[in-house]
């Protein structure tokens, strides 16, 4: 699945620590979701999409 | 009222509201009486020449392994240092799903294999090391597929 969390989250200026940090995974889980290597759960989405305020939409795209 | 701020340290805190110096004293209770337990057991069930000394032999080898099941059980994870919130959502909890679905997968290969192997040619061995073989291949097969699935997220 593409994303766009890089985008989002140097929007932020936030780094992969503060962001998992957020979200309470590890660091490799962002890394691992930045790099389309790993498709989070649900829940994660919606944290992802309410730490962002957007919608999962605006995150994710399907390839 | 602001949120409450939890101490982190690197063996945390008891679940049952100690400190530290609690949870790791009632660790090493907790694993001295596991320890001491298989000690007895051992000495009760097999015929050894020097009992006080099989007994001594199996507390010593036991009782690092007892006292860290101890401390695992009582100790409140939110007090450790770099412990995340939410592990089930973090890839380390899809590795190790991965890691062990394939491993029970191995293993019903290897143990059919294995069983077809000691029908076939008529070997035979005691239980308990054929037991053990097979832990020891699970034990091996589930970190080597866990440890390729971190190196290649890495």
């Amino acid at each position: 699945m593409e994303n766009m969390l890089p985008q989002h989250r140097q929007e932020l200026g936030w780094s992969q620590q503060r962001l998992a940090d957020e979200l309470g995974v590890s660091r490799q889980t962002i890394i691992s979701i930045e790099k389309g290597r790993y498709d989070p759960s649900l829940p994660v989405a919606f944290r992802l999409a309410a730490v962002f305020q957007c919608s999962i939409e605006d995150l994710f795209t399907p390839q | 009222m602001g949120d409450k701020v939890i101490a982190r340290s690197r063996w945390g805190q008891a679940r049952f509201g100690g400190g530290t110096a609690a949870l790791l004293s009632t660790s090493l209770a907790i694993g001295v009486l596991i320890s001491a337990g298989l000690g007895g057991l051992f000495v009760l069930l097999t015929d050894v020449e020097r009992p006080l000394l099989a007994f001594a032999v199996v507390v010593v080898c036991t009782l690092p392994v007892a006292a860290a099941l101890g401390w695992a059980v009582l100790v409140e994870r939110s007090t450790l240092t770099g412990a995340i919130d939410k592990p089930e959502d973090s890839i380390e909890s899809a590795w190790y799903q991965k890691a062990t679905s394939g491993a029970f997968g191995d293993i019903l290969l290897a143990g059919g294999l294995g069983a077809a192997v000691f029908s076939f040619t008529g070997l035979e061995a005691p239980i308990g090391w054929i037991l053990a073989a097979v832990l020891l291949f699970a034990m091996l097969d589930f970190a080597a597929r866990y440890l390729w699935l971190k190196k290649s997220a890495a």
